[in-house]
């Protein structure tokens, strides 16, 4: 196994800040932290951060919740490049068989990636549970995303912990919300430097997230929240120049 | 008869398109539930259906009880005739009753219109006139096709029966001089027993969709195991990976008592199955869905319903315009190129949620709501986007304020950045007070 680790480590680089776009690699298992109000968010960006085989199924694990719930809506996720035929949804009984079930998936070759919502303290999920995850992944070399809401971060074993929260869109039209923005942090990463953020905005005509620099984001915020009478005219954003040596890939 | 002329004398007449692929396969199963009659059968399309009882009859209790047996057991108003060959009885039962084939009309020959004429005006009207005939002037003056018919139907040409051959089933059985007292032995011979119809189907080009195991203890009490999949596999360890988890899922385990005496195996519900690449490395064959299999394991140890597939469905309800199905129903999923409409939500609230909204009338985009106990001010809208109701779906929805109530959608921004989907239930036109709900919510 460590010999696949290595491997891994020199095939997928890490998400450095070196001004690349923040990505999920593959063989690995990643955490994505989100309130339960973000959600939207953080699924979109396990759906277009990740490095995944654009033609095998997506495996959403989930569980059963009371009340209200949360449906996967396909025509949204063709939206995220996400063809909803390869969307298969598995629904677990509680937070064992959840993990249980995210196991087995991750060990399966088949899918293109497996995302694991959670929500709450999964006491379940620990150092054992997620090594057995990367153990997984490694082998079968699909990402492996747990997407944890409402949730403490917990020790674990993931090569990647990140947070997203939804951000202001920069308004298109009069006062039409944007396209999707997010902030996102890499909070923790194995071996190596972490503490990075991102703002980032999907980009309909690439199908990708781009970055677009904080200090433009904090900008246009100040625009929208102090120039209500000055609207920025016309609908575009300063969009740096695109970045070399980050390819923006229709993904997942 | 014409349809109109039909109806004039029954009104009540159920009508139907006429769907012969259906009725050509209720042909077929009727054909195969009168193999309990006798193993020789075979089909008289369109519609008909020859059963050659020779040597059957006794066993029934004569031929009036088969015959009485047959009629009752087909489920139909049907029309037979015995006789000694097939010909005749296919004459008999569709142009006549009775046993006498000379009484027959020249009709029972099936020739077409223009020699039936010409036979009748020769006035020849039964068989029997016919077969009083030199055959030689018959063939010369109404073609050679009526004398073939003609000696078939006397029995002077032979009118084989072509069988229906049932595919055999597959079932194994393993029968022990000594019982079987470990849950691993049985394990082990039920895996012996898939590896021989993985055999057996992999000659006929068949995959099995479903699995059953019948363990027989020596107190006589039985065990089953039945998996499912959901495409056709003849792959041991695949099943036997199932098979595992049913044995998991019990609630009582697999409890072999004083032991089992015997173990059988049926293969139900095969499928063809094509024999696939074999892999070079590990000499097994090449599996093109891998998920296929994981699906099959999960739905076997969560429930079907806990492993589905998003389908479209052609409604234009958000919430109606598609469905969660099982994945072990739903094999290909195709869903249209996305059209040119307003964003969709990533995530759907079902049902919708209601929340205290303010907003101007009668047309304007909330301005601040309170959805979960939180004030969210709304910073940037979009809208409205407005879907009516399905009125074709409800009883009197072409009448004016029968079709229900207009849904405005909004996409909106709230300070915090967040974007939902939320619309007001009803125009104000419609009525004083209408609702908002929270619908979906947007990354």
């Amino acid at each position: 196994m460590f010999h696949d680790q290595a491997g891994a480590c020199i095939e997928d680089p890490p998400p450095d800040s070196g001004g690349g776009i923040p990505r999920l690699a593959r063989a690995q298992l990643h955490e994505v932290h989100a309130d339960g109000v973000d959600w939207a968010g953080a699924l979109a960006f396990g759906l277009g951060a990740m490095d995944a085989d654009g033609r095998k199924p997506v495996l959403l694990l989930r569980t059963r919740r009371r009340g209200a719930a949360m449906v996967p809506y396909g025509a949204g996720f063709a939206a995220f490049g996400v063809d909803p035929a390869r969307l298969v949804v598995i629904d677990a009984r509680d937070d064992a068989a959840l993990l249980r079930a995210g196991l087995d998936a991750a060990r399966s070759s088949g899918p293109a990636a497996v995302i694991v919502e959670s929500w709450g303290r999964l006491r379940e999920y620990d150092m054992v549970a997620s090594r057995r995850l990367i153990l997984a992944a490694e082998r079968s070399r699909i990402p492996v995303v747990m997407l944890r809401g409402d949730a403490d971060p917990r020790p674990s074993a993931a090569h990647t912990r990140w947070t997203v929260s939804t951000a202001p869109s920069v308004p298109l039209e009069p006062r039409a919300p944007g396209p999707p923005a997010l902030l996102v942090e890499l909070v923790r990463r194995r071996g190596g430097p972490a503490g990075m953020r991102w703002r980032l905005e999907w980009n309909d005509e690439h199908g990708g997230f781009r970055d677009i620099p904080l200090d433009h984001a904090a900008a246009d915020a100040d625009d929208r929240a102090g120039g209500r009478a000055a609207p920025l005219s016309g609908a575009v954003v300063p969009l740096p120049a695109l970045r070399t040596g980050a390819p923006l890939r229709r993904i997942a | 008869m014409t349809l109109a002329d039909a109806r004039a004398r029954c009104p009540d007449l159920a009508t139907a398109p006429h769907d012969p692929v259906a009725d050509s396969r209720a042909l077929e199963r009727l054909a195969g539930a009168m193999i309990a009659f006798t193993p020789l059968v075979s089909l008289d399309a369109p519609d008909g259906v020859v059963l050659d009882v020779t040597g059957c009859a006794h066993l029934f209790g004569g031929e009036a009880a088969l015959v009485r047996a047959v009629l009752a057991a087909t489920g139909h108003a049907v029309r037979h005739a015995l006789a000694p060959h097939v010909a005749a009885a296919r004459a008999l039962a569709r142009f006549g009753g009775g046993t006498d084939v000379r009484a027959l009309p020249v009709s029972a020959l099936e020739l077409d219109a223009e020699a039936l004429s010409g036979l009748r005006r020769a006035g020849l009207e039964t068989l029997g006139d016919l077969a009083s005939r030199p055959m030689a002037g018959l063939a010369a003056r109404f073609g050679e096709l009526a004398v073939t018919r003609l000696r078939a139907i006397l029995g002077e040409a032979g009118s084989p029966v072509v069988p229906l051959r049932l595919a055999e089933p597959i079932r194994l059985e393993t029968r022990f001089p000594e019982p079987l007292a470990r849950t691993d032995d049985a394990l082990d011979v039920i895996e012996d027993l898939l590896a021989q119809a993985s055999r057996t189907m992999e000659q006929r080009q068949l995959g099995g969709r479903r699995f059953l195991v019948t363990l027989h203890r020596t107190d006589n009490a039985r065990r089953r195991l039945a998996v499912e999949t959901g495409l056709a596999v003849r792959d041991p360890a695949a099943v036997m990976r199932l098979l595992r988890e049913r044995i998991d899922t019990l609630s009582d385990p697999l409890d072999p008592g004083f032991g089992f005496d015997a173990i059988t195996l049926a293969v139900l519900g095969a499928q063809h199955l094509p024999s696939r690449q074999i892999m070079l490395e590990d000499g097994r064959e090449e599996n093109a869905d891998d998920v296929a299999a994981l699906v099959d394991q999960l739905s076997v140890r969560m429930g079907e319903d806990s492993v589905r597939r998003v389908a479209p469905r052609d409604r234009h309800l958000p919430e109606k315009a598609q469905a969660l199905v099982p994945a072990l129903r739903l094999r290909n999923v195709q869903w249209p190129p996305p059209e040119d409409v307003p964003p969709r939500p990533l995530l759907l609230l079902d049902p919708p949620q209601q929340v205290d909204v303010i907003a101007g009338v009668p047309d304007s985009p909330p301005q601040r709501f309170r959805w979960k106990g939180r004030l969210h001010d709304v910073t940037l809208a979009e809208g409205p986007e407005r879907i009516g109701a399905e009125w074709w779906r409800r009883r009197g929805g072409h009448m004016p304020g029968g079709a229900g109530e207009t849904r405005d959608y909004y996409r909106i921004e709230d300070a915090d950045g967040r974007r939902y989907w939320i619309f007001r239930h009803g125009l104000f036109s419609e009525k004083p007070d209408p609702r908002w709900y929270l619908h979906g919510l947007f990354p």
